[in-house]
């Protein structure tokens, strides 16, 4: 059972009558949860999972907002699946997005010290 | 003492010593980036000055911004916190030449600390030996290839001007040696600027194992005991505690001596730590120096706990000509501190860093458990930052007490609208090898399958339900009925 208690915090009870506060806050149209040290996010309009989708559109794009540290591809070359496109820099931290799968780099979307958005592919591949 | 102190730095180190300031009567100023004006760090000070935009070379990492800022509000001295301008000579040698106090060791001795491979020399004159490792020749792949096969792979691949983890690696055989080398080199130039590399023998399951040091202007340098940090990811430290289960009474003698030892070689003032790795655990362990950081740590708040001090206090008290608060005699440890350090980023992502709007922010009140965070409610999250968004530190009698402590703290303090290691941290706690104190500094990456696959209630029947009343209330707001939503969602059964 749950019962909102004001002010984002619920009480949640189980069938065998264990209870737990939790904290819950709405954005858009996500749900998120704090129950017992584990964080929920409820999204209807989001169903699949989270993780990524293993789209081009998923794969080839910074998860991240980020920086442009490099970019190792140009169009028209030739790529195998895991090799390395672009670094890009967020928080100290560098990540590498490498290519989903063999193909054909058609265009590069993005340059050296630009800031990019997660969603926004780096590189578009042909196949 | 000073009437006005300039803290240059932002988030939870910034407040920490602006509330250490307002204990000791001194006035605080802020400074912050476009991204900051509404940041904690800057409604909490007594005064705050916007020394630029968001990026961190724009604003942060401006000396001269944090110089004028300074000047312009009348401060005496300046507080560099940790990272940032904290160990660059830069801002201690501007601190002199504008008459302001730098809140920390003086520039030669940042100078000195902050070339890693200057500080080993320093290490060996006081008589404390580092880590088997090799300076190359030249900068070139054929030296380091040299330096490394004389060293003996595993290797460690080292920024000179590095700290934080940032641009090291771990290099099991020749044949990585140059595609390390690379990325090595470009995180260490973007970082600090000096692309420089060393090389290092990578040992087997070593811990980190580090000391605090403290020295003043009148000749007297002390350590106030160990911190374990080994159980780090990708270099940065996610839980530390004091004591360290590795260590007895013998060999903390040893390791504390080391370190003044190094401390006192350097004329360091101020409060720093000298890095370890220890090899083995008891009487016959072998300890490394690693390196001095020459600042405040993050983690200081693990000693302050167990040796009963104020390092910050300490710090304002010591750079403003006074002598240390405390002999070594004074000193001792009691009861055990864990700090577990919460970061805005993914576990379920390769660890992510996180941007966003905290939508709901709680801390939870509990016995033996401080809280020490640079962040607020509806507050930004940004992208140009350190993800560190708090740290858990938790006090007990035993180290089971302070491990208890620091697991409720954490499954009660929610943090929404980005993601957060809560859940990590609090496996980790759990961890069979945690509890038992069998750690190093290999374990979060050698362990990460079981952590992640570590068993916890599933509440995601219980979020469904409470969705649903959130979604509930969001149409009722919208259709402004006064129909009460609750009554018609019935219950849920987990």
């Amino acid at each position: 059972m749950v019962e909102p208690l004001g002010d984002g915090v619920f009480r949640v009870t189980t069938e065998d009558g264990r209870q737990r506060l939790a904290w819950a806050t709405r954005v858009g149209s996500a749900s998120w949860v704090f129950i017992d040290g584990a964080t929920l996010v409820v999204d209807p309009a989001a169903p699949t999972s989270r993780k990524a989708s293993g789209t081009d559109e998923a794969a080839l794009s910074s998860p991240m907002p980020a920086t442009v540290a490099a970019v190792h591809v140009s169009p028209g070359q030739a790529v195998s699946e895991g090799e390395l496109l672009v670094t890009v820099e967020a928080m100290k931290m560098e990540l590498a997005i490498r290519a989903p799968r063999t193909g054909t780099i058609r265009s590069v979307q993005c340059e050296v010290g630009e800031l990019v958005q997660p969603g926004h592919p780096l590189v578009e591949l042909e196949r | 003492m000073f009437r006005r102190v300039l803290v240059a730095n932002r988030g939870e180190i910034a407040l920490r010593v602006i509330r250490a300031c307002r204990e000791l009567g001194v006035e605080s100023v802020a400074v912050y980036s476009d991204a900051d004006s509404m940041a904690p760090h800057a409604l909490d000070a007594d005064r705050a000055v916007r020394i630029g935009p968001a990026p961190p070379a724009d604003s942060y990492l401006r000396v001269a911004s944090v110089i004028e800022a300074a000047r312009s509000t009348g401060a005496e001295a300046v507080h560099p916190g940790y990272g940032f301008l904290s160990e660059n000579p830069a801002l201690a040698h501007a601190c002199q030449d504008a008459g302001l106090t730098f809140i920390g060791p003086p520039p030669s001795v940042l100078e000195t600390l902050g070339s890693k491979i200057a500080a080993r020399t320093l290490a060996a004159r006081a008589g404390v030996a580092a880590v088997p490792g090799k300076i190359p020749a030249t900068q070139s792949d054929e030296a380091l290839a040299a330096a490394a096969a004389e060293v003996g792979f595993p290797i460690l691949l080292k920024p000179a001007s590095g700290g934080g983890g940032i641009g090291m690696k771990r290099v099991a055989d020749a044949a990585g040696l140059a595609a390390a080398a690379a990325q090595a080199r470009r995180e260490a130039r973007a970082a600090f600027g000096d692309d420089t590399l060393y090389v290092e023998r990578a040992l087997t399951r070593p811990r980190h194992v580090e000391v605090q040091i403290f020295g003043d202007s009148h000749g007297h340098v002390v350590h106030l005991f160990e911190r374990e940090c080994s159980l780090q990811r990708r270099h940065q430290k996610l839980i530390e505690e004091s004591p360290s289960v590795a260590l007895t009474p013998a060999l903390r003698e040893r390791m504390g001596a080391a370190a003044v030892a190094v401390a006192t070689e350097a004329g360091y003032r101020n409060a720093g730590t000298v890095e370890f790795l220890l090899d083995g655990t008891g009487d016959d362990a072998r300890f490394y120096f690693l390196e001095v950081n020459a600042r405040l740590q993050v983690e200081h708040p693990v000693t302050e706990l167990v040796a009963g001090v104020d390092l910050v206090h300490a710090q304002l008290r010591v750079a403003a000509g006074e002598p240390l608060p405390w002999t070594g005699r004074d000193l001792a440890q009691r009861g055990h501190a864990i700090e577990a350090r919460v970061y805005a980023e993914d576990p379920e992502q390769g660890h992510l860093p996180q941007a966003g709007r905290l939508l709901l922010y709680r801390e939870p009140r509990l016995p033996g458990v401080r809280i020490d965070s640079g962040v607020r409610e509806q507050g930004e999250i940004s992208v140009h930052y350190d993800p560190l968004l708090s740290k858990v530190i938790a006090w007990g009698e035993t180290r089971d007490a302070a491990r208890r402590r620091a697991i409720e703290a954490l499954r009660r303090y929610p943090i929404l609208g980005v993601r957060t290691n809560v859940r990590f941290l609090l496996s980790l706690l759990d961890s069979p090898r945690f509890v038992a104190g069998d750690i190093d500094v290999g374990l979060v990456e050698s362990e990460a399958a079981e952590l992640a696959a570590a068993d916890t209630t599933d509440w995601s029947a219980a979020a469904g339900a409470i969705a649903a009343v959130l979604e509930a209330r969001s149409a009722c707001a919208v259709s402004a009925t006064t129909a009460d939503p609750w009554t018609t969602l019935g219950a849920w059964r987990g």
